[in-house]
C-alpha cells in the first residue's frame, strides 16, 4: 500500500464512502478531531450474583494514545466520514464503481479455457485455488454435486427423521434412514455400526424382512426404496447389496404385504409391494393433476405400469399396512381408504378391495390392531379415533362373508356416513395434533403421542392411560422391536430414543444433531447459538429445550447435553424462555451462554449470563457463575472469550461491555472459582453489538453500532475509534494474529470490511451480506460466510449454478482482498463456519447450515477440486457471467459492488458515449498516478458532460 | 473411542422434574475462617447488665471451677463461671481499681481508690486484712503466681510496696517510678520478680530479693503505660500505652519483639488467652474504641477482632480457656462461654489422653459400646456408619423433592400453586413461582383469576416486597397489573384500604430514596471523572 510512512503529513487514506471504496487524500492540515469521543465510564456496578468489582479502571477519554500518527490518522478518518456524503456523489461520477477495476477479474475469466497456463502466468492475480461445492444439504440434492466421496470431508449432521427406523429381527440392531443412506445402530451400545450406502437420494422406506422362526432370527435382509426411484435389497450384517429393482419414478413409501402374511414362503422373485410413488412426467408440467399414485409393484417384473394404480391423490402418501399384513391404507384428508390385500399374493388379476373411513377433521396418522379388524386415527386436534370392526362387508374374506352379512342393518354407534365398522369410539387426551400411533405387537395396547412430546399407553379394553412425559420434543415415530422389552421412539429433535419397555424408561438415546432453535426477532442475524472447539472438534449449539447440544463434528455424534435453563421444555408453547447464545472459549475449557426469559404483558423478563466450566473426565459443563441481568434490562448481543487468559467480555444493546475475569487463580479451589466483573466500558452509549479480543489478547475490538473501539482490556482504556461503517457492525474479527480487523454489517446496507488496526484505516470491503466470520488462530487466513442475494441467484444464466444454494463461503488470506477460493453452499441463512485446528497442525473447516446440518473439509487440500470437477465448471460459469467485481486502485485494492452494477448498467447510456480517460488513469502503478490537474479537468467535464445529458 | 463407550454405557438420564427455585443469591467473599477467628468466635455472648458504673478489673481464679471476680464501682462481684451468676459481693470504702486471686483461690486482693489494699477470704464478707500505706489511690495489686504470703501494690504516688501480707506490713517500699503507677505483673516462673508500668511512659522489672529498692531492667514504652502482663513464658512482657501494643523481649535485654497498633483509641486491659488446651498463646487487648482483638505475637498479627457495643475497659480469659470477659465503661459485662460441643470435644480430648494411662475407663467404654438386642440402639446400629475405604458403595437414586406448589405446578394448577407459595411466606419462593408463571405466560390469568382472599394475601406481599431491590423489577410490574385488572374489587373493600396506603407509602418512600441516590451520583460522578483523568 502507499501509504507515507511520514508522520507529519496525512497520509493517503483508502476510506469507504457510500457503498464504494475510495482512495482520498485528506487535507494536507487535518482539522483536529471534533469534541473527543465521549467515553463514559460509569462506576463498576456489581451485578447481582456478584461479589463487588475488585478495581476500578479508568478510561482516558478519547484516542489520544501517545501516538502522533495515530491521532492524525484518526482525524484523517474523521474528516473522510464528515465529507462521505459529497464524496459519494463524487465517485458514481468518477465512475469508480463501475467494474473498471474488474481487469483483474476479466484476465482471470478469459483464461478460463487454459486455467492451468493461466494460473502460472498469472498467479497472483487469479485464484490461487478453484472451487468445488460443498453443499451441506441433501434434500433433494442433485446426485452431481454430492462430494459425500471425497477423503478430506466430513459430512454430518443428517437427519434421522425421514422415516421411521426398524429393529432387527434379534433387536440388537436399528436401521435408520439417514439422507441416501440407512445406518445401523446398535441398540445396546448407541453406536453406529455400519451403513447401507448406494441410494442416490434420500431414502423413504426401509422395510426388514421379518424372522418366521426363531432359527431365521440372525438373518438381517431389508428391502430400501428411495426417492431415486430404485427399490434395493441388503443384507445388512454384511452389509451387502443382493438386489436393486429400478421402478423409474421416485417412491415416497412402500409395502410388502407378503413378507408379513406368508413369511415361510417369502421368495424375493415373486414378490408384490404397493408403493406410492410421485408421477414425474406429470410433475414437470406443473398441473394441477394427481401426482401422488398408490401402485401395485410386481417386484419379479420390475415394471410399473399405470394399470396397476389403486388411488391417485394430490401428493404422495405414505401406506401404512396391517401387521397381520391383510389390510394396508392410506389417510387422504379426513378420511382413511383401506384395502385388503387380495389373498395368494402370487396371483397377477387379483385386485385389491378397498373401503373407505370417514372423519370430520383432517386425520394425522393411523395404525392398524396385529390381529384384529381395528383401526386407530388420530387427527389433528389430538382425537383418537378407534374403529371396530372395520370391513366386515366390503373387505370380507369369501368364508366369512355370508355370516357377516345380517348383522349389516344393527346401528353402528358412532361410525359415520355407513362406513363398514361396527363401531367408532373417541378418545381424547393429547391437546395437540396426534403424530404418532401404533399397537403394540400383542394388540393390548395403544401408544400414541404428538406435539406434546409425551408418549400415552393406552389399554385398548379399558382405556387406561399410562404416560411417558418430558421428552421435551414433538414425537414422530413410535417402533417396537421383536424384543419385548425393547422399543423406540423418535423425536423431531433429531433423537432416536430406546425405552425399556414395561416401565417406559429411556435407556439409551441415538442423538444426532438437534435442530436449531427460533430465537425472537432482536437476536435474529447475530446468530451465535454455534460454538466451536476448534481443538477438539466439538461444536456446542444452543437447542430448543432450553441445552446446549455437544455434538462432536469429526465423529458426528452428540455427545452430551448441558441444561442450560432449568425448565421443562414444552414443544409448540410460545417461546418464553430462549438460549440466545453461547460461546466457547479457545481451549475449550469455558463455555458461556446467555439466556432470555421474556416478559409477559410487561411482566417480569430476566436477561442473565452464565459461565461454564468443562468437567474434562465427561465432556460436560458444570455451572460456575450466573449473572443475572448483567447488562440491566438489556440483552446480550454477543460474547467473546480471550485467547489465552480467563477473561471474556459481554457487550449489549443497552450500549455497554463488560468485561468478566475468572478469579480462580486466587489461591482457591477449582470448585470456587467464579466469574467477577472487572470493567465496564461504553462509546457514546450505542449499542455494542459485536466483540472480539486479538490474536495475543492485548486490543479487544468493540463495535459500537457502526463504529470499532479498540480497547486495552486489562485497563481499559480507550485505544482508539476506527471510522465508521454505515450500517450497524454485527461480527468482528481478528485475522489471525495480524493487524488485519474483518467486520461485517448487515442490515440495511450489507458490508465487508477489512480494517488494519496498525494504521487505523480500511483496507478494503465488498457489498456482501456476511453470516458468519471466522479466522485461524496461527495464519492469517480468515474466511466468511456470505449470502448470495435472491435476485442474483435467480438470474436465469446462474439458476443452474447455484441450484438452489444460497450462500458462499470465501476463504481470504491476510489483507489479500482476493478470495483464495470461494465453496457455494446451501441454507446458509442462520449458519455459521469455523476453523478446526486439530493437534495435527490441519486447518480445517467446519460449516454448519441454517438446519444444522454440517461438512468439515480441509481448505487447502487439492484432492477436492480436482475430484469435483463438474462443480468446478459450474461456478466458473457464474463468475464469468456474475457481476463479481474486483478491482484494484493501486492493483490490490478492489471494490466488490453487485447491485451497483445493475443500477450502473441501466443508467450507463449517458457515461458510454463520452470518453472518460479517468477510467484508464488510476488502472496503474502508483508512480503513474496523474497530477491533480489533471483529475480535476477530467472530472469536470465528466460533470458536464452528465448534466447535458440529463437535460436533453 | 473406548473410553467414550464407557462413559455412554455409565450414564443414565437425569432427571427431568425441575423444582422451580429461586434466584441464587451472592456469596459472600468472606475469606475462609482460620482456626483463629473459628476459636474466638465460639464463645457464646451471654451480657450481664445491672452493674453500675465501669468495670475496672476482672479477675480469675487459678482454681477450677475458675470463678471470677469483677470490680465495679465499690463492689468487688464473685461469679460462677458454670452459671455466670453472682455469688458473692465485697463492699469497698472507694472505687475498685484492682483485684487479684491468691495462687490456691482462697483469698481475694483488692485496692481501691482511697489507697487502701485489702484482702478477703473468697468465702467470707469481712476483710481479713487491711493494708493502709499508700499515700493515694492504689491502682493495683497483684499476687505472685506461686507465693502465697507476699502482695505487689502501686499507686498514684509512684511507689511499688512489695507487702507481707499476714503481718500487714510493707516488705519494702520500691522507688524509681517518676508518675502514677498504673499496673503490674508477676513473673509466672519466678515469685519475686515483678514488673510495674507507669504513666511516665516507662515500665521497670523489679526483684524483691535485691534490698537497694533498685530496679534491675527498664523498658520505655513511648507512652503512658496502661497495662503489662508477663507472656507465660516469663521472659518477654507486652505493655499496652496508648493505641499501641509492644511485646518486649526481657531476657533480651529489653528489646522490643513486636508491635501492634490497630486500636483506635486507648489500649485499657491485657491479657493472655490460650486457644484451647494446646492451643498457642494470644494477647487479648481491649480498648476504649469498643473492640477487642486477638493478637498473634508470633506472627505479629491480629488474627481476631470483634466489636462490642461500649468502649470496654477490662478482659480476663479463664485459666482453661471456656470463659472470656469483657468489661464495659457502661457497667456491662460481656461474659462468654466456650459452647458445649466445643468444650466436649476438648473434655474429649483430655479423657483420651487420661484413659491411655488408666486401662480401667478403656474397659468401661467397652462395655458401654457392646449392644444387646434390648437396646433400642442395637436396631438403629449401622445407620450412621461410615463406609471404609474398600468398601463398595451402592448409590441409591435420589428422587426430586417436590414442595406444594412444585407439584400443583406439575398439574398445571397455577392459581393454587401462586396461593400456596404466598401462604407459606418465602418471598423468594413467591418470586421464583412468579417467574415461572411469566415463562407460563399464565400469571395475568392467575391474577384475574384470584379470589377475595387470596387477593388480599397476594397484595399483602406486594406491599411488604415491592421496594425490596431483588424482587422489585418484577413486583412493580404486577402490582400495577393488579391494580388495573381488580381496580374496581380492590377499591370497594375496606380490608384492602389500609395495604393500598401502606404500598402507597413505600413507593413514595422508594421514590424519595432514588432520588437522594440520583443526588449522591450527580456530586460523584465529576469526581469519578476527575479521578479517571
Amino acid at each position: 500500500m502507499p501509504i507515507n510512512k511520514d508522520p507529519s503529513t496525512p497520509p493517503p487514506v483508502i476510506g469507504k464512502i457510500g457503498p464504494y471504496t475510495v482512495f482520498m487524500t485528506p487535507p494536507a492540515t487535518p482539522k483536529p478531531p471534533e469534541s473527543p469521543a465521549a467515553v463514559s465510564q460509569k462506576p463498576n456496578l456489581p451485578p447481582p450474583v456478584l461479589p463487588p468489582p475488585q478495581q476500578f479502571k479508568s478510561v482516558a477519554s478519547s484516542a489520544q494514545d501517545g501516538s502522533v500518527l495515530g491521532f492524525f490518522k484518526n482525524a484523517a478518518t474523521k474528516v473522510q466520514n464528515a465529507h462521505s456524503s459529497v464524496d459519494d456523489h463524487l465517485v458514481r461520477w468518477f465512475g469508480l464503481n463501475q467494474s473498471k477495476y474488474q481487469w483483474a477479474l476479466d484476465e482471470y475469466y478469459e483464461g478460463k479455457g487454459s486455467k492451468n497456463r493461466k494460473k502460472q502466468e498469472e498467479g497472483f492475480r487469479a485464484f490461487k485455488r478453484t472451487k468445488f461445492c460443498a453443499s451441506a444439504s441433501f434434500y433433494p440434492e442433485p446426485p452431481s454435486a454430492s462430494p459425500s466421496t471425497l477423503a478430506a470431508m466430513i459430512r454430518g449432521g443428517r437427519s434421522h427423521l425421514t422415516s421411521p427406523p426398524s429393529f432387527s429381527n434379534d433387536a440388537k440392531k436399528l436401521l435408520v434412514c439417514t439422507g441416501n443412506t440407512v445406518s445401523v445402530f446398535s441398540a445396546a451400545t448407541g453406536l453406529q455400526i455400519t451403513s447401507l450406502e448406494g441410494h442416490t437420494a434420500p431414502v423413504t422406506t426401509l422395510l426388514v424382512v421379518p424372522a418366521s422362526t426363531a432359527a431365521q432370527k440372525i438373518l438381517s435382509y431389508c428391502w430400501t426404496a428411495s426417492l431415486d426411484g430404485m427399490i434395493r435389497y441388503w443384507d445388512f450384517s454384511g452389509p451387502e447389496l443382493l438386489k436393486t429393482v429400478d421402478a423409474k419414478v421416485p417412491i415416497y413409501s412402500m409395502v410388502i404385504p407378503s413378507l408379513l402374511s406368508e413369511p415361510q414362503q417369502v421368495d424375493s422373485s415373486k414378490l408384490v409391494a404397493y408403493v406410492s410413488v410421485e408421477d414425474a412426467s406429470l410433475v414437470k408440467e406443473g398441473s394441477k393433476e394427481l401426482r401422488g399414485h398408490i401402485r401395485r409393484f410386481d417386484l419379479a417384473k420390475e415394471r410399473l405400469s399405470r394399470g396397476d394404480t389403486l388411488k391417485e391423490t394430490e401428493e404422495p402418501k405414505s401406506i401404512v399396512i396391517s401387521p397381520s399384513g391383510e389390510f394396508f391404507g392410506i389417510r387422504h384428508k379426513c378420511k382413511i381408504h383401506v384395502w385388503g390385500v387380495p389373498s395368494g399374493g402370487g396371483s397377477r388379476n387379483a385386485v385389491a378391495k378397498k373401503m373407505t373411513l370417514h372423519h370430520t377433521k383432517v386425520i394425522n396418522a393411523f395404525a392398524f390392531h396385529p390381529t384384529e379388524r381395528i383401526i386407530a386415527a388420530g387427527d389433528v386436534t389430538g382425537r383418537v379415533l378407534i374403529w371396530r370392526g372395520f370391513g366386515n362387508r366390503k373387505l370380507a374374506l369369501g368364508s366369512q362373508k355370508k355370516s357377516v352379512r345380517s348383522v349389516v342393518d344393527l346401528d353402528n354407534p358412532g361410525v359415520r356416513d355407513g362406513d363398514d365398522a361396527e363401531s367408532c369410539t373417541t378418545w381424547h387426551w393429547h391437546s395437540a395434533e396426534v403424530n404418532v400411533l401404533n399397537f403394540s405387537s400383542d394388540g393390548a395396547y395403544l401408544y400414541s403421542g404428538g406435539r406434546e412430546g409425551v408418549l400415552v399407553v393406552w389399554q385398548l379394553d379399558t382405556g387406561k392411560k399410562k404416560f411417558l412425559p418430558r421428552i421435551g420434543s414433538p414425537l414422530l415415530y413410535f417402533i417396537w422391536s421383536p424384543e419385548p422389552t425393547l422399543s423406540s421412539v423418535v423425536c423431531a429433535d433429531n433423537q432416536i430414543h430406546l425405552l425399556k419397555m414395561p416401565s417406559m424408561e429411556i435407556s439409551r438415546t441415538i442423538s444426532g444433531i438437534k435442530p436449531p432453535p427460533s430465537l425472537p426477532k432482536m437476536y435474529e442475524g447475530l446468530s451465535s447459538t454455534v460454538a466451536f472447539d476448534r481443538s477438539s472438534g466439538i461444536a456446542a449449539l444452543c437447542t430448543e429445550n432450553y441445552c446446549v447440544q455437544l455434538y462432536n463434528l469429526l465423529n458426528d455424534r452428540g455427545i452430551s447435553e448441558v441444561q442450560v435453563c432449568e425448565r421443562n421444555h414444552q414443544p409448540g408453547d410460545e417461546i418464553t424462555v430462549v438460549v440466545t447464545a453461547v460461546a466457547l472459549s479457545l481451549d475449550g475449557s469455558v463455555m458461556s451462554t446467555t439466556e432470555v426469559k421474556l416478559p409477559e404483558d410487561g411482566i417480569g423478563g430476566l436477561v442473565s449470563l452464565k459461565f461454564w466450566e468443562s468437567e474434562p473426565d465427561n465432556k460436560t459443563f458444570t455451572l460456575s457463575t450466573i449473572v443475572y441481568e448483567p447488562h440491566k434490562d438489556a440483552g446480550v448481543s454477543a460474547i467473546a472469550f480471550h485467547p489465552t487468559r480467563s477473561m471474556a467480555v459481554s457487550t449489549s444493546f443497552g450500549g455497554d461491555f463488560k468485561i468478566w475475569v475468572c478469579n480462580s487463580d486466587k489461591s482457591q479451589t477449582d470448585k470456587d472459582s467464579s466469574w467477577i466483573c472487572h470493567a465496564v466500558g461504553s462509546y457514546k452509549k450505542k449499542p455494542m453489538t459485536a466483540a472480539a479480543f486479538s490474536g495475543d489478547g492485548t486490543v479487544l475490538a468493540v463495535a459500537a453500532e457502526n463504529v470499532i473501539t479498540l480497547w486495552n482490556p486489562n485497563k481499559n482504556i480507550l485505544l482508539s475509534v476506527l471510522g465508521a461503517t454505515l450500517t450497524p457492525i454485527t461480527k468482528l474479527s481478528f485475522v489471525g494474529k495480524s493487524e488485519f480487523l474483518v467486520a461485517a454489517s448487515n442490515f440495511p446496507k450489507p458490508e465487508l470490511s477489512v480494517w488494519n488496526t496498525s494504521k487505523l484505516s480500511l483496507s478494503w470491503s465488498y457489498e456482501l451480506r456476511i453470516e458468519a466470520v471466522t479466522s485461524a488462530v496461527d495464519s492469517s487466513t480468515f474466511a466468511v460466510l456470505a449470502l448470495v442475494p435472491k435476485s442474483f441467484r435467480k438470474s436465469k444464466s446462474k439458476k443452474n449454478i447455484f441450484r438452489g444454494r444460497d450462500g458462499a463461503i470465501l476463504l481470504f488470506n491476510g489483507s489479500d482482498p482476493k478470495p483464495v477460493s470461494i465453496w457455494t453452499v446451501m441454507k446458509a441463512q442462520g449458519g455459521s463456519i469455523s476453523f478446526l485446528e486439530g493437534d495435527k497442525s490441519q486447518l480445517r473447516l467446519a460449516y454448519v447450515n441454517g438446519s444444522h446440518e454440517y461438512v468439515v473439509f480441509d481448505p487447502n487440500s487439492d484432492d477436492t477440486h480436482e475430484r469435483s470437477a463438474i462443480d468446478y465448471e459450474g461456478l466458473v460459469g457464474d463468475e464469468e457471467t456474475g457481476d463479481f467485481g474486483y478491482t484494484s486502485l493501486y492493483g490490490q485494492l478492489p471494490d466488490y459492488d453487485k447491485k451497483r452494477k445493475d443500477d450502473a448498467e441501466s443508467l450507463a447510456t449517458p457515461f458510454v458515449s463520452s470518453e472518460r480517460p479517468w477510467e484508464t488513469i488510476f488502472s496503474g502503478s502508483t508512480l503513474n498516478f496523474p497530477p491533480l490537474q489533471k483529475l480535476c479537468g477530467e472530472f469536470f467535464e465528466s460533470l458536464m458532460e452528465k448534466s447535458n445529458s440529463v437535460v436533453e | 473411542m473406548e473410553e467414550e463407550l464407557r462413559v455412554r454405557l455409565n450414564d443414565h438420564q437425569p432427571s427431568k422434574i425441575f423444582p422451580v427455585k429461586p434466584k441464587s443469591t451472592p456469596k459472600t467473599l468472606s475469606k475462609p475462617e482460620t482456626p483463629d477467628s473459628r476459636y474466638w468466635s465460639s464463645f457464646k455472648p451471654h451480657s450481664i447488665p445491672n452493674l453500675v458504673s465501669s468495670i475496672s478489673a476482672v479477675a480469675f481464679s487459678p482454681i477450677p471451677p475458675h470463678s471470677f471476680a469483677v470490680a465495679h464501682s465499690t463492689t468487688v462481684s464473685l461469679f460462677s463461671s458454670n452459671t455466670l451468676t453472682t455469688s458473692r459481693r465485697f463492699s469497698f470504702k472507694d472505687v475498685v481499681s484492682s483485684v487479684s486471686f491468691r495462687s490456691d483461690g482462697a483469698l481475694l486482693a483488692a485496692s481501691d481508690l482511697s489507697g487502701t489494699v485489702q484482702v478477703f477470704d473468697v468465702k467470707e464478707r469481712m476483710a481479713l486484712r487491711s493494708l493502709r500505706s499508700h499515700k493515694a489511690a492504689a491502682r493495683f495489686v497483684k499476687y505472685p503466681v506461686h507465693d502465697k504470703l507476699h502482695l505487689v501494690s502501686g499507686g498514684d504516688d509512684g511507689v511499688v510496696k512489695y507487702w507481707d501480707v499476714a503481718g500487714g506490713t510493707v516488705i519494702s517500699d520500691l522507688i524509681g517510678h517518676k508518675d502514677y503507677v498504673r499496673c503490674g505483673d508477676c513473673s509466672p516462673v519466678n515469685d519475686s520478680m515483678f514488673a510495674t508500668g507507669s504513666y511516665d511512659h516507662t515500665i521497670k522489672v523489679w526483684d524483691a530479693r535485691v534490698g537497694n529498692s533498685k530496679w534491675i531492667a527498664e523498658i520505655n514504652h513511648g507512652a503512658p503505660v496502661e497495662d503489662i502482663v508477663y507472656l507465660p513464658s516469663g521472659g518477654m512482657i507486652a505493655t499496652a500505652g496508648l493505641n499501641s501494643v509492644k511485646v518486649w523481649d526481657l531476657i533480651g535485654g529489653g528489646r522490643m519483639v513486636c508491635s501492634m497498633e490497630s486500636h483506635n483509641k486507648t489500649v485499657t486491659c491485657l491479657s493472655v488467652g490460650r486457644m484451647g488446651l494446646e492451643g498457642e498463646n494470644r494477647i487479648v487487648s481491649c480498648s476504649l474504641d469498643g473492640y477487642m482483638k486477638v493478637f498473634d505475637y508470633g506472627r505479629g498479627k491480629v488474627t481476631y477482632s470483634m466489636r462490642f457495643p461500649a468502649p470496654l475497659m477490662s478482659v480476663g480469659i479463664s485459666p482453661d480457656s471456656s470463659v472470656r470477659v469483657v468489661g464495659g465503661s457502661n457497667g456491662m459485662v460481656f461474659a462468654g462461654k466456650k459452647k458445649k460441643k466445643a468444650r466436649d470435644e476438648e473434655e474429649k480430648k483430655k479423657a483420651s489422653v487420661m484413659s491411655f494411662w488408666s486401662v480401667k475407663s478403656e474397659v468401661d467404654e467397652s462395655r458401654r459400646r457392646a449392644l444387646r438386642p434390648s437396646y433400642f440402639r442395637y436396631f438403629q446400629r449401622g445407620q450412621s456408619e461410615k463406609p471404609s475405604k474398600d468398601d463398595y458403595l451402592v448409590k441409591e437414586s435420589k428422587g426430586v423433592k417436590l414442595t406444594r406448589h412444585d407439584k400443583l405446578l406439575k398439574k398445571f394448577r397455577h392459581k393454587e400453586a401462586l396461593v400456596s407459595v404466598l401462604e407459606e411466606k418465602k418471598p423468594a419462593d413467591v418470586v421464583a413461582v412468579m417467574e415461572e408463571l411469566v415463562a407460563r405466560r399464565k400469571i395475568v390469568k392467575c391474577v384475574s383469576n384470584l379470589e377475595e382472599g387470596e387477593l388480599g394475601l397476594l397484595l399483602g406481599f406486594l406491599q411488604r416486597y415491592c421496594t425490596v431491590e431483588r424482587y422489585s423489577k418484577l413486583l412493580m410490574a404486577l402490582t400495577k397489573k393488579v391494580l388495573e385488572t381488580r381496580g374496581e374489587e380492590i377499591n370497594g373493600k375496606e380490608e384492602f384500604k389500609g395495604i393500598l396506603r401502606n404500598l402507597k407509602r413505600e413507593v413514595n418512600q422508594e421514590i424519595k430514596i432514588q432520588q437522594s441516590l440520583l443526588e449522591i451520583q450527580g456530586v460523584i460522578a465529576p469526581l469519578m471523572r476527575i479521578a479517571g483523568r
